[in-house]
Formats: structure tokens, sequence, C-alpha cells
């Protein structure tokens, strides 16, 4: 083939297409693949949340002897926090988007902090609590839920960790960065899978 | 990752991919896509001989009604790892090959989206291939639950101990499952972002359209799997009660999760399988793929059933009627975009100046075999039958009847078609022709007699039988010895054609593809300038050329100057 | 298209629609014997698919087959053959055969399956509808009730006739009555399987799964376990008699007056051999439950059909 007919062939929307080429650099393949992945491992919340939903409704005795039921009140707590720290890491974004690198790690520590006591919050409930995770269907769902659900929060944390101390490298965040808008995301992702956890386990009672 | 320093070398310094001095390629953590799939693919093969090595203790076992030559846990624990190492480390790992090597370049990109993942995600067959071939020698032996695992008979540990095969086989399955995810983000990522200017979805080649179905199925169907793997391995090592029965557990939602993702996983490999054929096919028939954007299609048809109709492994488990009549329905509306793609096969090679060559030959072979065990899939979809003939050696002839017809034999379609570009040489023909016939004659010798076995009743994973049985049990096993010397002059062809075969041209068939427009074997970013694509990909028959520019050159004209790095 | 082709054409489909049902007969032979209502049915089913995937496998291999044989490139002819890349006419002729086959052959299925009425283990009530085929004799003189318990083990199957209070390892069951059984497990999932009945059923351990179906013929058949279930999966089988009314009668007296005695058990009796002479080439396996202590036993040395 020649490039002879070049001009002929190739129209405009083409060119702009491949003036575009240029630009779709790893950074957008990064993201896009990281949204793949989080979809796909939704999956994987989705079956645990099909399997308790199963359990909960075929089961003859669901609760483990001498349990009554789930204490809502602290948990609900937590879940306040962990649901607003969505927000406050959506303005650390902000300011990261007006170059404005103080405020941004004021509010993405502050994110951090409200996903750690989110986990302390955790331990301490699961400390309290009056069965194990051999108790029963609904001992063996209820840590695999929560605990799985608890080291994606940490995974999120260490994260945000991480991003926190790259702002300090010089210029790091000047053309935005691919790691802190997919750690957000993330956040989002294990804040809305929390609330249908808070919503399965502790409302459905 | 810890390529540093690999990653440091310049590309220009690095040896040419498939040159034929610098095989040590193939053994380093190479990002090169090129590289990746050629070492997916002998990896896998190596694990086909050893599961194929597995099956010819099988049949050895199975030529005399008595459980002689081997004790009957070893049997047990043969054909669980025979389906295991055919599964997770012979057709995933091959078709994750062929797609690395090919998308790129048929795209039109210079590499995959993710390089460094991508080499990851292959470091990892290895390990857990290691892992498996290692359950053999802890106490009490390999898996031997049957590549189902279903509890209770997975959760029963007579060693007691906390390695044992099973937990060994869990975690294989899961790393298995890690590696096929990174996969299916860089191979869906790569297509959606990185194909070639002016190659809109209607300008992809088939190939690429399969692909990308099955990978979606990955996606889907592959955090399932690992959800009930991983609740099984609590069950097993910590005592927990999810599908043990004796402390309230169920054991059917385990064969929920594992055939929700178990049965696409079919679909996940004969997918590329048939856009192989959809590739072969029309070059040697000098045709146009017939109905390509219909073809491409039927492909996100299949992929949207193949997540809906998994119950049908369930008929006789614990299934209610309801149940039962419902997936009996979904899977046979299955038939209807497979037999889309088939007619339109059958219509491409229609009226077309046929050319037998040895790929030709493969993809035919295989598309006779395909036809077969789709229309005994759909006698199996019927409820009311299935339930006489499930879990018998029906079943097995079904499945071995596509999965080593079609899929077994599309993918030595794919090798004789595609090595004198991976290779830069070309193989013999005679004796890929030998390698064929061989193949045939000796899938049919064995497979077939299986559906009357199964029809008689003989149950599958059984290492002793009845004697009314022996008679079809001596010729499948004659049939599966044949079936493993077939696998000799390939090996040969293999390794004289690249080690001395005649030097490839860029475009041996005549075929129409970017991968053609490029050398044999392809440079190291595959294309100088990024071709621009202007039309469909099979004209065959008509003059109109697949792109603007020419893609193994640099470019004499500035206007591509901002898609060149 | 002009006459002559069409007149090939239709020859060829009549040639290949005679094949087709040449063929689906002969897929009554390849069964097991029928001694079941169950089995008329299901044999009625598969000839019913036999004849029409070979419609279908004949007719696109046939083609193909030509176009191998006919339709090959001249040695040096390098060219193309003709550009056509597709026929919408075509194309929507070969979706709509396969949706409308495919709506006949699960029509045929659902008819077949709602004859058959097999309990599904969720509905443990007898359904007492749409049985008239399966079920010949009047349905309330046929039940063999209190129904038979079948408890499957490690590697065994026990049956258990509760009114006149017999055990045994050989299922006995009157002609053409409707059996009715309920199925458990004591360990793992085993599977109930009777080849010349075409009936199946998993067995769940935790569950209690009511069975049913009509056997119509009188002779011993085999009964196999057919969900895999560990080490001695392939030796647990047994044998089912179906006998007349007074012969089963008959049986039930005269095993209820026996006393029980461990009954033959091959995979008890293996495990315990390879643990005497320990030639050791296995891998330690799940201990088999004890031979069942039984009124009646069955044989390996038994004959069936
Ligand atoms: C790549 C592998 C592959 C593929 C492609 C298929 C394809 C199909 N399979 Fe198969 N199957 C397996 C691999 C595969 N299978 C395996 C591994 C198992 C067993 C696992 C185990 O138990 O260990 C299995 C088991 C299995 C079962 C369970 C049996 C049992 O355990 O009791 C069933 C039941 O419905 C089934 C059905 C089908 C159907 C309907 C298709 C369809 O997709 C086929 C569609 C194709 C056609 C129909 C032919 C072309 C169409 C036409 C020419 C159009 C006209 C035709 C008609 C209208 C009929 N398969
Ligand atoms: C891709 C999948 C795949 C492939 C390719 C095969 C290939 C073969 N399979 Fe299959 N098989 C399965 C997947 C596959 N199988 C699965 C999933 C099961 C179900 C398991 C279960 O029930 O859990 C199964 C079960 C299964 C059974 C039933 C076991 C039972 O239920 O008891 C049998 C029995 O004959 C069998 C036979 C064979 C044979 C003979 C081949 C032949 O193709 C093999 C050809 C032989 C070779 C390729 C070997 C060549 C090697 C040499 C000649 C020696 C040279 C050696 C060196 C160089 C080291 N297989
Ligand atoms: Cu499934 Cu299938
Ligand atoms: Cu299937």
């Amino acid at each position: 083939m020649s490039t002879a007919n070049l001009d002929s062939t190739v129209d405009a929307d083409l060119q702009a297409q491949m003036a575009h080429g240029a630009e779709h650099e790893e950074e957008d393949h990064r993201l896009f693949g990281f949204i793949v992945f989080l979809l796909s491992e939704s999956v994987i919340f989705l079956s645990f949340f099909v399997g308790y939903i199963v359990y909960k409704t075929n089961a003859t005795d669901w609760l483990p002897a001498g349990v009554e039921g789930l204490e809502v009140r602290e948990p609900f707590i937590n879940t306040v926090v962990l649901v607003s720290s969505s927000f406050v890491i959506y303005f650390a974004e902000r300011f990261l988007h007006k170059e404005n690198l103080w405020g941004f790690r004021t509010f993405w520590f502050l994110t951090m902090a409200m996903g750690s006591f989110f986990l302390y919050g955790q331990a301490v409930e699961w400390l309290g609590l009056p069965f194990g995770f051999r108790d029963g269907l609904f001992g063996g769902t209820f840590y695999l839920l929560t605990g799985f659900h608890g080291l994606h929060v940490l995974t999120g944390v260490l994260l945000q960790g991480i991003m926190l101390g790259r702002s300090f490298l010089p210029n790091n965040y000047a053309g935005g960065e691919f790691g802190v808008v997919s750690t957000s995301l993330f956040w989002h992702f294990v804040d809305v899978i929390w609330i249908v956890l808070f919503i399965l386990i502790y409302v459905w009672q | 990752m810890s390529n540093a320093t690999l990653e440091a070398v310049s590309p220009s310094l690095q040896p040419q991919p498939g040159a034929p001095d610098n095989w040590r390629r193939f053994f380093s953590f190479s990002t090169d896509h090129k590289v990746i799939g050629i070492q997916y693919i002998v990896t896998a093969f190596i694990f086909f001989l050893f599961g194929g090595l597995l099956a010819m203790v099988m049949r050895g076992e199975l030529i005399t009604p008595e459980a002689d030559l081997v004790d009957r846990t070893v049997y047990n624990g043969l054909f669980t790892m025979h389906g295991t190492i055919m599964l997770f480390m012979w057709t995933f790992p091959m078709l994750n090959g062929l797609a690395n090597y090919l998308v790129p370049l048929q795209i039109g990109a210079r590499d995959m989206a993710f390089p460094r993942l991508n080499a990851a995600a292959f470091w990892m067959v290895p390990v857990f291939g290691v892992i498996l071939t290692l359950s053999f020698f802890v106490p009490g032996g390999p898996s031997q639950s049957g590549w189902w695992a279903y509890p209770p008979v997975s959760l029963q540990n007579p060693t007691g101990n906390l390695i044992n095969g099973q937990s060994l086989w869990l975690l294989a399955v899961a790393l298995s499952g890690v590696s096929s995810i990174m996969g299916a983000v860089n191979i869906v990522t790569t297509i959606f972002r990185m194909r070639a200017p002016g190659m809109g979805w209607f300008k992809m080649p088939a190939f690429c359209w399969t692909v990308l179905s099955a990978q979606m199925i990955q996606l889907v169907g592959l955090p399932a799997l690992t959800a009930g793997a991983v609740t099984l391995l609590l069950d097993l090592t910590v005592g927990t009660s999810f599908f043990n029965p004796e402390l309230g557990g169920d054991p059917v939602l385990y064969q929920h999760f594992f055939w929700f993702y178990s049965h696409p996983a079919v679909y996940v490999i004969i997918l590329p399988i048939f856009g192989v054929f959809s590739e072969i096919f029309p070059v040697y028939a000098r045709k146009p793929l017939f109905g390509y954007r219909v073809v491409a299609v039927s492909s996100l048809i299949i992929t949207g059933l193949s997540l809906i109709v998994w119950v049908h492994h369930m008929f006789a488990s614990g299934t209610p009627g309801w149940m039962r009549m419902l997936f009996m329905f979904t899977t046979m509306a299955i038939s209807v975009p497979t037999g889309i793609k088939v007619f339109a096969w059958v219509a491409t090679i229609w009226g077309g100046k046929l050319r037998l060559n040895t790929a030709m030959l493969f993809a035919l072979g295989g598309l006779s075999t395909f036809l077969f065990a789709g229309i005994t899939g759909i006698m199996l979809a019927s409820a009311p039958f299935d339930i006489h003939v499930n879990n018998t050696y029906f079943v097995v002839g079904h499945f071995h009847y596509v999965i080593n017809g079609a899929v077994v034999m599309g993918f030595y379609a794919a090798i004789y078609h595609w090595f004198p570009k991976m290779t830069g040489r070309m193989y013999y023909e005679g004796l890929g022709k030998l390698h064929c016939a061989l193949t045939f004659i000796g899938i049919n010798l064995i497979f077939l007699p299986m559906h009357p076995l199964g029809l008689m009743g003989m149950p599958r994973r059984v290492a002793s039988y009845d004697p009314e049985f022996a008679f079809w049990n001596v010729l499948a096993s004659l049939g599966g010895f044949l079936l493993g010397v077939s696998t000799l002059p390939f090996i040969l062809n293999m390794l004289s054609s690249w080690a001395q075969g005649k030097q490839a041209p860029d475009n041996p068939w005549r075929a129409i593809g970017l991968e053609w427009l490029v050398s044999s074997p392809p440079p190291h970013e595959n294309f100088e300038q990024l071709p621009i694509v202007v039309s469909a990909p099979y004209g065959y028959g008509s003059d109109e050329p697949l792109v603007a520019n020419d893609p193994a050159h640099k470019p004499t004209h500035d206007l591509t100057e901002g898609v060149s790095p | 298209m002009n006459r002559r082709t069409i007149g090939v054409l239709v020859g060829l489909a009549i040639a290949d629609l005679l094949a087709s049902l040449w063929i689906g007969q002969q897929a009554y032979t390849w069964m097991p014997p029928q001694a079941s209502a169950e089995s008329v049915l299901v044999d009625n089913l598969f000839s019913f698919m036999t004849t029409l995937g070979s419609f279908i496998f004949l007719g696109v291999m046939g083609t193909l087959l030509y176009a191998i044989l006919f339709q090959r490139a001249a040695k040096y002819d390098a060219s193309d053959g003709p550009n056509i890349e597709g026929n919408v006419k075509l194309e929507v002729v070969w979706t709509t055969i396969p949706i409308l086959l495919v709506i006949w052959i699960a029509t045929v299925s659902y008819q077949t399956y709602d004859r058959m009425s097999i309990l599904g283990p969720m509905e443990p009530l007898p359904m007492g509808m749409a049985t008239a085929e399966a079920a010949p004799t009047d349905r309330a003189a046929s039940v063999t009730s209190p129904p038979i318990q079948v408890f499957a083990r490690q590697w065994a199957w026990e049956f258990h006739y509760p009114e006149a209070g017999v055990r045994s390892t050989e299922l006995h069951l009157p002609v053409n009555q409707r059996a009715q059984l309920v199925l458990s497990s004591e360990d793992v999932l085993h599977g109930f399987f009777v080849p010349a009945f075409r009936v199946k059923q998993d067995v769940v351990p935790g569950r209690e799964i009511n069975f049913e179906f009509t056997p119509i013929r009188e002779g011993r058949y085999r009964l196999r376990d057919s969900e895999y279930s560990g080490t001695y999966f392939a030796a647990n089988q047994t044998n089912v008699v179906v006998e007349s009314s007074e012969d089963y009668q008959d049986w039930l007296a005269m095993a209820a007056a026996r006393s029980p005695f461990p009954a033959e058990n091959v995979a008890f009796e293996a495990f315990n051999q390879t643990d005497a002479s320990a030639i050791g080439l296995g891998w330690k396996t799940v201990e088999p439950a004890p031979a069942p202590l039984v009124n009646f036993a069955s044989s390996e040395e038994d004959t069936y059909e």
C-alpha cells in the first residue's frame, strides 16, 4: 500500500482521531482499566451478598444459640463516619484540582482518619461479639462479609497513605494524578458496598 | 514489579523478539506482548502434554473393567488433576497466549495497554502450575474430588493435614483466577482504547470480537468462582459451615457458585476458537467472512446468554422443576447465535476457492466436531433426557468433542496459520497433514464410543465398571493412545521448523489483516507508524486497500507525526 | 435459482430427512431396556432429538463436504473467490429456523417432563396431576405407602421398608405401581440412578428428597451411584428387582422373617484387604462405613439386564 493517496482516503474525522491517539497515553488506560477491575471486583461482593440472602432466607436456625441480634447503634455511627468520608475525599480532590496542595493534604488526611476510625470501630465491635466465625451460618457470613469489606477499607487507607506521601514529592501532582483519582474512586466503591452491607446485616435483622 | 533493570535497558538494545539468536528472551520477564504470547502458548502446551499423560494412564486403567492398573484413590486423583490441568493450565493460558500475540497486531497497537501487568499475569501461570504439580507429592495425594470440588467430598480430609491436595488445589485455582482477571482487565482495556486510527468496531477482526466477548465473561464470572473457592477454603481449613451440611451449611449453593462461573468458562474457551475459525476460513476459501457484522455481534449475544444457563449442570442436583424448565430454555437459546456463526462459516466456504492447507484442514475438522458436540449439547439441555445421561460418559463425550475436538483442533489450526508470523519460518506441510489426520481419527475413535456408553448408563469418574461396557472402552482407549501419539508429529514439526524451516515471507497466505503487513516475525513495537485503517477486515475479491499508509515503514508524510512516539 | 437447482435441493433435503428418520429409529436400540413408564417417554424424546440433530448434522456436513470435494482452487490459481459479504435474506432464514427448532425441542421436552412429573426435591408433596401416562394404574391404589426409605452412604445403598420392617441392600419394587422413595444421605452427595428407568436424582445430605417413578417391566436392573462420592464411588452399585405384586409381598414377608446379617459390600471388603496386604500404592482414603446390617442382601454375582 502506498502513502500516495493518503490525503484522499483519510478524512477529517480520522485525522482528529489520530491526533487524539497521541493523547491517550497510559494515564487514561489505567483509569479505564481500574474501573473495569472495580466492576469485576464488585461481583465478588455481589456473590457474597447473594449467598447471605440465600442462607438467611432458608436457614432454620439462623442466629447461633444465645445470640439475640446485632447492636445497631455503634455500627450506625461508624456508617455515618465512613459515608461522610466520601464527601471529604471529594473535597480533597477539588483542592488538588485547584492546585491547593495543603488543602488537599488536610482533607485527604481527614479521610484517612475517618477510615481508620471505622476500622477501629469495627475491631471494637468484633471483640465484643458473643459469637465467632464458626458459629453457624450467621457467624460465618457475618465475619466473612464484614472482614472482606474491612480488608478493603484497610487497603484504601494504605493507598491514601501512599498518595499523601507522594504529594510531598516536588511537582508530582502537577498534571493531575491517576493515583489520587483511582484511590478516591476505590474509596467511593468501598463506601457503596458498605451501605448495602449495613442494610443487609444490620437493618434487615 | 522488580523489572526496573529490564526497563532501564533501552528498547533498541533489546534483541528482536523471535530472532533465532535470542531465545533467552522467552525465559525472561519480557513485557513484549509477542514474547508473552509465545511464553503462554509454550507453557500451556507443556501442561497439555502433562494433562494428556495423566489421561493416558486413565485410559490404561479403563481398558479393562476391573480397577487394576492403579489404586482407586490414584485414579480419582488422575481425573481430577487431568480436568483441572486441562482447563486452568492448558486452555486458559493457551487462549491468553493467542490473544496476547494476536490482538495488538490485529488492532494495530504497539503493545498491550499494561505490559508489566501482562507479564506479571503470565508469570503466575508457572507458579500455580508448580503448586498443582507439587500437590501430587503431599501426603494424601492431590485433590480427589473432581474438578468441580463439590463439597462435602472436597471437605473430607482423610490425612487431617492443613496442607493437603485439596487446599493446594484451591490455592492454585484462586491464583489462576487472579491471573486471569489481570489478563482480562488488560485485554479489555487494550481492545477498547488502543485500536489503530480508523478501526471502528466494525472494522475490527472477528477474532478480537470473540476475545473481547470471552474476556468480559472472565470479568463477570471469575469473581463468583473466587467467592466460592474462598468460602470452600475457609470450610476446609478453619471449619466454617458454609457448605458443610453437618453444620447446617448448604452444599448445593456451592454448586451454583461453581457453575455460575464454570459454565460461562466453556464459552471463554470456545469463543476465541470461533474467532480463529472466522479468521482462517476466509483466507483459505478466498472469500470475505459471510455476514461479518452479525457474526461479530453474535459473540456478544453468546456472552450475555452464557451467564444465565448454569443450572443445566445441576438438573439432577436438587433443583426445583421450574428451574429445570427455565434453564433448559435459556440453554437451548444459545444454539441461535451459535448457529448464526456455523452457517456463516459454511456460507463463507461455499463457492470459494479452497486451499486445504494444514490450518484449513484443522479448522474444518474442528468445525465438524463442534457441530456434533453442539447437537449433543442441545440434547443435554433437554432436562428429561439429561436426567438419564447426566454424570455418564455421554457428557464426557459431549465435552471432549468440543474441548478436544473444536478447541484443540482450533488451537492447532491457529498455530499452523500464524506459525510463519510468530517464528519467521515455514512449517512442513506433510507432517502437518499427518498430524491432522491422526488427531481427527484419534478424537473420533476415543470420544464417539463414549456416547453409547453414556446412553447405556456408564457413570463417569469410575475406576472400575461392569463388563457390558468393556467393548466400547477398549475402542476408546485405543483411540486415546492414538491421540497421544498424534502429538509427536506436531512437536517434531514445530521444533524442526522453528530451528531450520524455510524463511517465511511477510504474508505467506496472502491474507488480509494488519498482522500480515509487518515483517515475520514482527519488529519490537510491531508498527513503524500506526496503521490507518480504511476498510472492513475481510476484503477478499475486492481491490480496496485495508490501510491508507504503510505501517511497516517510517512515515514519509508529516501527517502521522503526532502518532509516532 | 432455476427449476433444476430447486429440484436437486428438494431431493437432497428429502434424502437427508429419510436418513435422519432412520437414524432416529436406531436411537431406541442404543438405550438400556425400557423398564419404567418414564423410559418410554425419554426414549421417544431422545429419538426425536436424534432425528432433528441428524438432519442438521448431515445437512451442514453434506454442504461442507461438497465444497471441500468440488470447490478447491486449481493449483496455480491465485485469484480470489467472489466478493460476497453477506445476504440479509439468508441470514434472517438461518436465524429464524433455529429459533423455531429451539421452541419445538423445548416444547417437546417440556411436555415429556410434565408427563414424567418427576418430583423435584423442593416439592415435598406429590403433585397428583399429569401423571396419567407415567402412572398407568389407578393412582390411589398404586402408592407403595409409606414410601421406601433409601439411605446412601460411603459406600453402600440400603433400603428400608418401614411397614414391613425390612432392611435390604437390594431394592424390590412391585411392577406397574408408582414407586415412592425418600432419598437421604448420611455423608456426602450420592446419586440414585437406574439406567433402565431413565431416572436419576442426587441425594443431598441434610435433606430428604421425595422421588417417584413407575416400573413397568419385571426383571433385575442395575442401580448405580451417579454423583461422585469419593474413593470407592465406582463400586457403589446394587440391583433393583421389579416383580409382580404377589412376588413382592412374598419377598417382603420372607425378608421380614430373616434376622439381620452384614451384607456383601465391595468397598468395605476392598478397603480391609488393602489394609491387610498394605501394597500402599494408593493414598489415604476416607474409611468406608461398615457393611450394612440387613435382612436381605444383593450379591455382585447376581445377573441383571
Ligand atoms: C468449550 C466447551 C463447551 C462448549 C462450547 C459447550 C457447548 C454447549 N454445551 Fe456443554 N459442556 C462442556 C463444554 C462445552 N459445552 C463441559 C466441559 C461440560 C461438562 C463439565 C463437567 O461436567 O465436568 C459440559 C456439559 C454440558 C451440560 C451438562 C450435562 C450434564 O452434566 O448433565 C449441558 C446441558 O445442557 C451442556 C450443553 C451445552 C450446549 C447446549 C452447548 C451449546 O453452546 C452448543 C451450541 C451449538 C450448536 C447447537 C451447534 C450449532 C448450531 C446450529 C447448527 C444451529 C441449529 C441447531 C439447533 C437448533 C439445535 N453442556
Ligand atoms: C481442555 C480440556 C481437556 C482436554 C484437551 C482433554 C483431553 C483428553 N481427555 Fe479429558 N477431561 C477434561 C478435559 C480435557 N480432556 C475434563 C474437564 C474432564 C473431567 C474431569 C472430572 O471429571 O473432574 C476430563 C475427563 C476425562 C475422562 C473421564 C474420566 C472419568 O470420568 O473417569 C477421560 C477418559 O477417557 C478423558 C480422556 C482424555 C483424553 C484421552 C484426552 C486426550 O486429548 C489426551 C491426548 C494425550 C496427550 C496430549 C498426551 C501426549 C503425551 C504423550 C504421548 C507422552 C509424551 C510425554 C511427554 C513429552 C512428557 N478425560
Ligand atoms: Cu454450564 Cu454449562
Ligand atoms: Cu456447559
